[in-house]
């Protein structure tokens, strides 16, 4: 087991974000997580690496590093692709330890290689394009070799053919690292083409858990709302409410 | 209470004002609060050597070479202006062997300090600030946490560590500079000599004078950085937020600095 998060819940101010959500990933699994805007998605993105914690409930993941890939890539504006990449090499001591500097520049490279981009070590962020950006944060988050991987809307404002790259490395990224993943995503394209699994949220809560298949045959109707991308349904959107 | 007396008491000015005056001192004890939580864990990193080398040299650069050329000219135009006031009048009334005396004391133990310090503030302080309340706003220090890097460590060391190094340099230049340019002034405005000018600025300074003149540089320096930083650190929101951030910085700054400059005034010359 890689994630497993029991019984989530998380308030801001008065209203409660995340409110009972439990879930499983498994290592070499990829679980997409779906929902309006508002609807808590990225929330748990950051309760389970950390940068929030949550009122009540369990995040209980495997040993080893965390990943992940911003919605706005956040790259450092101020340093390179390769000391971008090799941010956690060279800031930790204990991983500053374990490589040389040669060593170093070859594992960026390396990484670059696998999302595609040779070469382009001495670039700074604001050379890159939007999808550039987005793989150059593909690397530097696989560069500890991560046991959890997570997708904060990693196709958010790419183009079609940007977008199909991005989900082919993410399943490139999974099926190399075996590392159990979670994506936040709105595009549908992005939840058959990367997803194993599928929970849908609302209000905080869990309305639909299945597969991308079970998902688009619209059984459910929350599911059935969001895939036709309708107004009418079960759910409201947060001004209405 | 019921709803509509509460409802009235609400819209009253007495609780407007109560309610504004709560609300504007619990910001300040928490920015006060993020301040000293900051400068603990510089502390605590410093102790345990934790510098990024490399971080410090770039900061180390900015903070002092680049702050350089407007610090020299606040300082400097101060000077001229003081002098100018001054020098005439004092040959005047005959004491023309004081100018000297006036204008080093005055440069050494305030302006050279305190002025670098404004320059400083509205120089490096702002861009320390809007830097870190951008990377805070594009998610830049989430990215630090989560590659599980320290970014006290990364981020406030170094330019900590710079403003506490670079700041005694930077003011020491800035005053030789101010007491030339004062030299300068009281010559072409009242025909004090040089000689006479600078005899009489050695009678005023002591050793200790330089050395409170440079604790409170590197005070300043320090000072300056941790507040710029956490303020940066502590932002929220878009560019809205980043304004505020360098705004607030740049204020807390400046009184945090006038605060101490008193501080430093009772402690060794009261």
């Amino acid at each position: 087991m890689s994630i497993e998060v029991k019984n989530l819940v998380k308030t801001f101010g008065d209203k409660r974000v995340i409110d009972g959500v439990s879930f499983k990933v498994n290592n070499g699994e990829t679980l997409a997580i779906v929902g309006f805007s508002g609807s808590g998605k990225s929330t748990i993105l950051k309760l389970i690496c950390g940068l929030t914690t949550p009122d009540s409930g369990e995040i209980i993941t495997s040993e080893g590093d965390i990943a992940m890939v911003f919605q706005y890539s956040a790259l450092f504006d101020s340093l390179n692709v390769a000391d971008n990449i090799a941010f956690a090499l060279h800031e930790r001591k204990e991983l500053r330890k374990k490589y040389t500097e040669k060593e170093i520049k070859n594992i960026v490279a390396e990484k670059l290689e696998l999302v595609g981009l040779k070469g382009i070590e001495n670039k700074f962020p604001s050379e890159l394009s939007g999808g550039m950006q987005k793989r150059v944060s593909f690397a530097r988050a696989i560069v500890t070799e991560p046991k959890t991987i997570l997708y904060d809307e990693p196709t958010a404002g790419l183009d079609p053919i940007s977008s199909t790259l991005i989900e082919d490395y993410i399943v490139r990224l999974k099926d190399e690292t075996h590392a159990a993943s979670v994506v936040v995503t709105h595009q549908m394209s992005t939840i058959t083409r990367t997803a194993n699994r599928v929970i849908m949220l609302y209000n905080g809560k869990v309305v639909f858990e299945g597969t991308p298949e079970e998902m688009l045959r619209q059984d459910n109707e929350y599911t059935k709302q969001f895939c036709m991308a309708s107004l009418e349904g079960p759910m409201r959107m947060i001004a209405e409410n | 209470m019921d709803y509509s007396l509460k409802k009235y008491y609400k819209q009253s000015a007495t609780y407007k004002i109560f309610s504004g005056i709560f609300t504007y001192s619990a910001a300040i004890i928490s920015t006060l609060g993020d301040i000293s939580l900051n400068a603990v864990e510089v502390a605590k990193c410093i102790l345990k050597g934790q510098i990024d080398r490399r971080e410090l040299i770039e900061q180390c650069n900015r903070f002092g070479i680049s702050s350089l050329p407007i610090t020299l000219s606040i300082v400097g135009m101060t000077s001229v202006i003081v002098a100018s006031q001054v020098a005439l009048e004092m040959v005047k009334q005959g004491g023309g062997n004081f100018v000297g005396l006036l204008m080093t004391m005055l440069i050494v133990r305030e302006v050279g300090v305190i002025m670098s310090g404004f320059a400083i503030i509205s120089m490096i302080g702002s861009s320390l600030a809007s830097e870190i309340a951008t990377m805070r706003v594009t998610e830049q220090i989430d990215a630090i946490k989560v590659l599980k890097v320290n970014p006290i460590r990364y981020l406030f060391v170094p330019r900590v560590l710079s403003g506490l190094i670079m700041m005694p340099p930077v003011v020491a230049i800035a005053a030789a500079v101010g007491v030339i340019a004062g030299a300068i002034t009281a010559n072409l405005t009242s025909g004090l000599g040089y000689l006479a000018f600078f005899d009489s600025a050695w009678l005023g300074i002591y050793m200790k004078d330089l050395s409170v003149c440079m604790l409170k540089a590197a005070t300043f320096g320090a000072v300056i950085a941790l507040i710029s930083c956490s303020c940066g650190y502590a932002a929220h929101g878009g560019a809205k937020g980043v304004g505020e951030a360098t705004t607030k910085a740049v204020v807390w700054s400046f009184v945090a600095i006038v605060i101490l400059d008193m501080f430093f005034a009772m402690v060794f010359f009261f």
